[in-house]
Formats: structure tokens, C-alpha cells, sequence
């Protein structure tokens, strides 16, 4: 049986060529393209001061970068109307008196315009903002301290900024959202190359209505299961090893952890997907139905629900109950632990165990499903 | 005369072929259910249930010093981004805790902490972030240092006895409006992205599969023998399915978007619903390009996951798309989808006309032309 499907699948150059180097462009695609630090913001500034003062405030944003600045605006209009038309996502105002009033030591407010239409990017660009103005404010204060007090710089800078906070990132400790990225990028190609390929292969079989001479034949419904969903275990497994190998020689992210817990837990994802795969292929009838059910239920759940972008900890509750019905949230944690963490088994046999059972579940449900096939 | 009843005829063909399509797809229940959950359910659960800020971060806290001052500090990391899950005596603890993914952030208060704040010394927290996910360890640590800094600088203040002089000092303060979604309303915006995403993912492959089928089943060739133009053939198949997600759009928006999140369509929707029909058609082009390459469902699939998955996750819905490398943004630049967020957030939120958006739809339908073009091209090709 696995033969017969090995060299039907093999059959289809074009297609077998795709089911290598999809995972594997993927990778190198998603892995240099998916930058999800924000950066280069762009912003405009209008300067009702014209000052020293103003300038070096203005400058400070113009430099950082995190900001990517496009030009003077004249009046409010113009800002916006660039805004609206998304050619900027920031603006900064500066109001009149600016320096006047801060070398009166008197508090003046700068006015900050931000773009809301994607909620993450404004609050990261609002942090931003609030950074660079805590900065200007410091010098500021240091500057009033000694003058009015008579205090040495040091002294003012004790006083204005009593508290430092050191922080120490653990486990990806350059904060390079690649190393974050990529680990997880190889469960999403798994969990969506490995399910579409079975169940394409199984409604191919029951659209042509070859499946009739299985029914027919004497080969046992577990015979028939496995030896569906071998060869596709296979090609995905070769994938493992490729993407793992990409991972580490080409992204250079560290693998810390232990390769055979990472490969054992790599077999029982890639069992719990085609399971998906073939169960999918089970309830349907058309192959146009089986690719697109595939594709949605392999996708979007994966980029929303896994703890790819979003951690499992802040979805509210509806989304997270959904987050452990699939396997992919378990894998990420595996795979994450694995590469960066460094954790073994003694950490991880919770998500283990719960692709275990997923596996299970999914192997005892569609051999229940395929029985009642032959009867009607 | 024969010019008018030849237009005629060939409307009517186009209108047979079209509703042969729909009857198709009607009897594929399970697609139609699927197609049916897509657009509501998935819209609902995902516009209600993701939120990318930092959301509920798993805080613990080492206290050494057990002041007022330390306990004041603690008690200013609070939800939304913050959730305190505990007090630890040692620190091992809380790096087994990281290890086992229970908590993100470790705060570490060292004994003194209180007496050097009240003193006029300068003193230290540690904090330890879990970085495998990088944007939200990042933002956990750009949080913490703000609430710190605005803390130090209150007491210190405070205990140099000038906190009550506030104005007579030179502060900037920063005043911030938000524009188009005032509330920052996560779920506007994840509503919305979502809704995008199906309306792509079903515009790229409806119609591929379905002239794939006909490819496949070779009835394909029976259409070509048959009075019907190549043109007829594609173009019919692309109006049902084009229908279909026009309608299945309307369900998301006025039966989950406009009602459960009070999503406002400040724009035209008559004009956002063309633009819509604009957008599938286009990337319907590359799913039809998709089907002249292949011979089979199969590699459909395998060519339209090629294109799906990219578009999907570097267009700018899922990360911004201002800080993408140059050659992605380059390479986007082929992607409706990239063009058809600037429309809907445009249209939706802003209020935007086409004097403002007469670009993002003048590359759309540059892009959706050449793409149609090409795909006819080969698709006379092969059967000539």
C-alpha cells in the first residue's frame, strides 16, 4: 500500500518538487521577510517654534531609528491629509513659545498625531514617542537643576533619574526577532505542507473512484490508513531535517536543546497533521472542497492561535480554549524550548504527552470514520 | 443588428456558465458551510480573541526589601499588560518558572531599595525577560523601564520636597491623539484583518480550483469544442466565485463587524464593495495563472499556498509593513492584497475617497489587467 502511494506521488514531478522546496522557500522567505520589530515609523513635523529648542526636540526623532521622517507640514491641513492618505503615521507638533516657556521653567506640551488603524503599531510608536520626550525632559531638568540649585551635572542626574532599571534578556539574548521567528516558522510550514498533501491524496483517490477497488480488495482498513499516510510522514520528516539544518547553518539560530527529543516530538506533530489531513479527506468529496477546508483550518489557527505572533497567555479566553484544541500551540512550545530555552523533557513532557494524545485521537477517529464508507 | 444580437447571445452564454458555477458550488455542502463559518464564526472568535499588545504578561516579583517604596513600585505594574502571578523567595525559582514558559518576566528588588530612594542615591531593579518571542519581550521590558522612570523621578522629587511644584518646572509632556480608531480598539482592527485574509484566501483559490477540476476531468475540452469563448470559460468562473465572496463579505460586515464590534464604515460602502469585487478579481488572476501551470488539484494547491502564504503574512496585516526589508517591499509591491488594505482601512476607518486613493486602485487594476491578460494568454495557448 505505502508503495503504491509512494509512486503515485513521486509520479507527479512537478508536485513532489513543490513539496520539498515549498518548506524550504518558505523558511528562507518568512524568516528575512517577517520582521515584526517596528521600525522606521514614518512621521511629518510641524514647527510653530522655530527654535533652538524646537529644532533639537525634533531632531532627536529625526535621528532615531525608529522613525523615518518626510518632511516639514505648514499648517494642520497638511498633516492631515497625509495622514489620511497613510503617507505618514505620526505627526509631531510643537507649539508656540516652546522654548520660551522652558527656559521660563515653565511645562509645555507637545502634541503628537498617531495613525490607529493597526493597534500594536500605534502603541509601540506611542512608547517611542513617550521614550524620546521622557529623554528631552531629563536634560531638560538637569539643566534647571543646576542653574537654579547650583547642582553638579552627576548630582542633577541623581536626582531627576534616582532609578535604572538593568535588563537582562534570557534565551535570545540579541532580542533578534529572527531567532524568535524562525524556530516557529518550522512548525507553521509543517503544520501546513504535511495535512495538505494527504488529504489531496486520499479525495484524489475517492474523486477518480479508485477508492472502490480498495473497498473491494482485501486490504485492511488499518493497512489502508497507514499506508496512506506513510510516505507523507516520510517526505515531511526528510523536511524536519532540512528545515532544522536551514535553521541552524543559515539563520544561525542556536539550538540548545536535545536533537532527539526535538525529533521524536517533530514524528508526533507530523502524525497529528496528517491525521488532520486525512480525517479532512474522510468528510468531503471534492478535492476543491478538501484543499480549501485544509488550507483554512491549517492556517489561520496556526497564524493566530499557535503563539507564533500572539502568546497563548494574552489571547482571552474563546481564542485560548481554540489555541489547545490544535497541536500546533504544543509544538511551538517545543520547538521554542528546544532551540533557545535549552529545556528537556523533564520541561516539556506536558506538550508531549498532549501531541501524543492528539495523535491518538486523531488515528482512533479516522479509523472509526473510515469504516462506515464502504456501507453506504 | 447581428453585432447587438451577437452581444447578446454572448451575455447569455457567460450568464449559463456563471450560474452553472454557482450551482456547482451549491452542491458542495461542506464547502458551502465552510465558506458560510469563514466569514462569520472565524471573524467573531478572532476579532474578539487577539489582541498583539502586551496583554496580560506573567509577572513575578522578588522582593529583597519589602518597603513601601518597593511595594508601591509593584503595585504599579497592572493589567492590561501585566498580570502579577506571584512572589518568589528565591531567585532559581524564578528562572525554573521562565524555563517552564509559567512566566515572562522576573522582577528583582534588592534589599535597601527604599532607604537608597530616600536618601538620593542612585539605585538598581534587574529585571529578566523571556525573549523567545522578541517584539512582546521587548515591549514588556520598554514598559517596565517607563513605569520605573516615572516612578524614580516622582519620589525622588517628592523627597527633595518639590512635588507640589510641578508647573514651575521645565517638563515636556506629550499629548497624544489617536486618529481613525480614537479608543485603540484591538478588535477593529483584528476584525477587519481577518475578514481580509478570507476574502484572499477564497478570491485565490474558488476559481482555481474550480478551472483545474474541468482541467482535470478534461471537460475543459468539451467547453473549448462548444460555442463558448476561452474568455467565457475564465471569465465565468471568476464572476460566481467573485459573487459568492462579494455576499459572504456582506455577512461579515453587517452581521459580526457592524453589529458585535461597532466597526464604523465612515467611507462609502458602495464604493468599498467595488473595490472589493476589484481586489478578487485581481488576485483571482493569480490563482488562474496558477491553474494554467498545473495539471492537477494538487499542484494547485502546492502553486496557490506558494502564493497565499507570503501575501498573507508580508502584505502588512500581520506585521508592519514600513520596516520590512527593501526587496520585500519590492517584491509586494506585486501583491493586490498590499493595495487593498490601504483601500479598506482607507474606505473603512478614515473615510477616504477615490481622490485619495486614485493610486492603491490604479496599481490594483493595472496589476489584476496584466494578470488576467497573461492567464488567458496561456490558457488559449494550451488549447490551440
Amino acid at each position: 500500500m505505502a508503495l503504491k502511494e509512494w509512486k503515485e506521488t513521486t509520479r507527479d514531478r512537478l508536485f513532489l518538487l513543490l513539496a520539498f522546496l515549498l518548506p524550504a522557500l518558505w523558511l528562507v522567505v518568512f524568516g528575512y521577510g517577517l520582521n515584526l520589530d517596528v521600525e522606521d515609523i514614518p512621521f511629518a513635523v510641524l514647527d510653530r517654534d522655530q527654535s533652538e529648542f524646537s529644532r533639537e526636540y525634533l531632531q532627536r526623532f529625526i535621528q532615531s531609528r525608529y522613525f523615518s521622517f518626510r518632511g516639514y507640514a505648514h499648517d494642520e491641513r497638511t498633516l492631515d491629509r497625509l495622514l489620511t492618505e497613510t503617507k505618514i503615521r505620526a505627526a509631531i507638533i510643537v507649539p508656540e513659545r516652546f522654548q520660551e516657556q522652558l527656559i521660563a521653567g515653565e511645562a509645555a506640551t507637545v502634541q503628537t498625531l498617531l495613525d490607529g488603524t493597526f493597534p500594536l503599531h500605534t502603541d509601540i510608536a506611542k512608547g517611542y514617542v513617550i521614550a524620546i520626550n521622557q529623554a528631552f525632559t531629563e536634560d531638560r531638568l538637569i539643566d534647571f537643576f543646576r542653574r537654579s540649585r547650583g547642582l553638579t551635572q552627576e548630582q542633577a542626574g541623581v536626582l531627576v533619574r534616582p532609578l535604572s532599571v538593568e535588563v537582562r534578556y534570557l534565551y535570545n539574548e540579541e532580542v533578534r526577532s529572527t531567532w524568535s521567528m524562525v524556530p516557529a516558522l518550522v512548525m507553521f510550514t509543517l503544520m501546513l505542507a504535511s495535512p495538505l498533501l494527504t488529504a489531496l491524496g486520499v479525495v484524489r483517490e475517492k474523486e477518480t473512484g479508485s477508492i472502490y477497488n480498495i473497498y473491494s480488495s482485501t486490504v485492511s482498513r488499518a493497512e489502508f490508513l497507514t499506508g496512506k499516510l506513510l510516505p507523507y510522514i516520510l517526505i515531511s520528516l526528510v523536511n524536519v531535517c532540512v528545515l532544522w539544518l536551514m535553521a541552524v547553518g543559515l539563520f544561525q539560530v542556536p539550538f540548545k536543546g536535545y536533537f532527539l527529543l526535538f525529533f521524536f516530538a517533530a514524528v508526533l506533530f507530523v502524525c497529528c497533521t496528517t491525521g488532520i489531513g486525512l480525517l479532512i479527506s474522510l468528510l468531503v468529496q471534492t478535492q476543491m472542497a478538501a484543499l480549501i477546508i485544509t488550507m483554512v483550518v491549517a492556517m489561520i489557527p496556526t497564524i493566530l492561535f499557535s503563539g507564533l505572533l500572539v502568546p497563548v497567555a494574552s489571547l482571552t479566553r474563546g481564542a485560548k480554549v481554540q489555541a489547545h484544541l490544535f497541536p500546533a500551540m504544543y509544538f511551538t512550545n517545543i520547538v521554542r524550548g528546544s532551540f533557545l530555552k535549552g529545556v528537556g523533557a523533564d520541561v516539556l513532557w506536558i506538550d508531549l504527552l498532549a501531541l501524543a494524545i492528539f495523535a491518538a485521537a486523531m488515528g482512533g477517529l479516522t479509523y472509526h470514520l473510515f469504516t462506515k464508507r464502504p456501507k453506504t | 443588428m447581428t453585432v447587438g444580437r451577437g452581444a447578446a447571445t454572448w451575455g447569455q452564454r457567460l450568464v449559463a456558465l456563471t450560474w452553472k458555477e454557482l450551482l456547482q458550488l451549491w452542491r458542495d455542502v461542506p464547502l458551502l458551510l465552510f465558506l458560510i463559518y469563514s466569514f462569520s464564526l472565524s471573524v467573531l472568535v478572532s476579532g474578539a480573541g487577539i489582541t498583539m499588545q502586551l496583554t496580560n504578561a506573567e509577572l513575578l516579583v522578588h522582593d529583597e526589601d519589602q518597603s513601601p517604596s518597593s511595594r508601591e513600585l509593584i503595585h504599579r505594574f497592572q493589567p492590561p499588560y501585566f498580570a502579577l502571578v506571584g512572589a518568589i523567595s528565591d531567585p532559581r525559582e524564578g528562572l525554573r518558572q521562565l524555563d517552564e514558559g509559567r512566566a515572562m518576566v522576573v522582577l528583582d528588588i534588592p534589599p535597601r531599595f527604599h532607604e537608597a530612594l530616600m536618601s538620593g542615591e542612585r539605585t538598581t531593579i534587574q529585571l529578566l525577560v523571556d525573549t523567545t518571542n522578541a517584539p512582546q519581550g521587548l515591549s514588556a521590558a520598554a514598559y517596565t523601564v517607563r513605569i520605573a522612570a516615572s516612578f524614580g523621578t516622582e519620589t525622588a522629587l517628592a523627597s527633595a520636597g518639590l512635588s507640589g511644584a510641578k508647573a514651575s518646572m521645565p517638563l515636556v509632556s506629550s499629548a497624544h491623539r489617536v486618529w481613525f480608531n480614537p479608543t485603540q480598539d484591538e478588535r477593529w482592527f483584528q476584525s477587519i484583518s481577518h475578514l481580509l485574509r478570507m476574502i484572499t484566501l477564497f478570491a485565490v483559490l474558488l476559481p482555481a480550483a474550480a478551472l483545474v477540476r474541468e482541467k482535470e476531468r478534461g471537460t475543459v475540452e468539451q467547453l473549448l469544442v462548444s460555442p463558448v469563448s476561452p474568455f467565457q470559460i475564465m471569465f465565468s468562473k471568476v464572476l460566481a466565485m467573485s459573487g459568492v465572496i462579494l455576499l459572504a463579505t456582506a455577512l461579515a460586515l453587517y452581521g459580526v463587524l457592524h453589529p458585535v464590534f461597532h466597526v464604523p464604515m465612515k467611507g462609502s460602502a458602495a464604493l468599498f464593495f467595488l473595490l472589493t469585487a476589484l481586489h478578487v478579481f485581481t488576485t483571482a488572476g493569480f490563482g488562474l495563472v496558477a491553474a494554467t501551470l498545473a495539471k492537477n488539484q494538487a499542484q494547485v494547491a502546492m502553486m496557490a499556498l506558494f502564493v497565499v502564504g507570503p501575501m498573507l503574512l508580508l502584505s502588512g496585516i500581520t506585521s508592519p509593513f514600513e520596516s520590512m526589508p527593501q526587496w520585500v517591499q519590492a517584491i509586494m509591491t506585486l501583491s493586490p492584497l498590499r493595495y487593498y488594505i490601504d483601500i479598506t482601512y482607507g474606505v473603512m476607518l478614515k473615510g477616504a475617497g477615490l481622490d485619495l486613493l486614485w493610486k492603491p486602485v490604479g496599481a490594483m487594476l493595472l496589476l489584476g489587467g496584466t494578470l488576467f491578460g497573461s492567464g488567458m494568454w496561456r490558457f488559449r495557448r494550451q488549447f490551440q
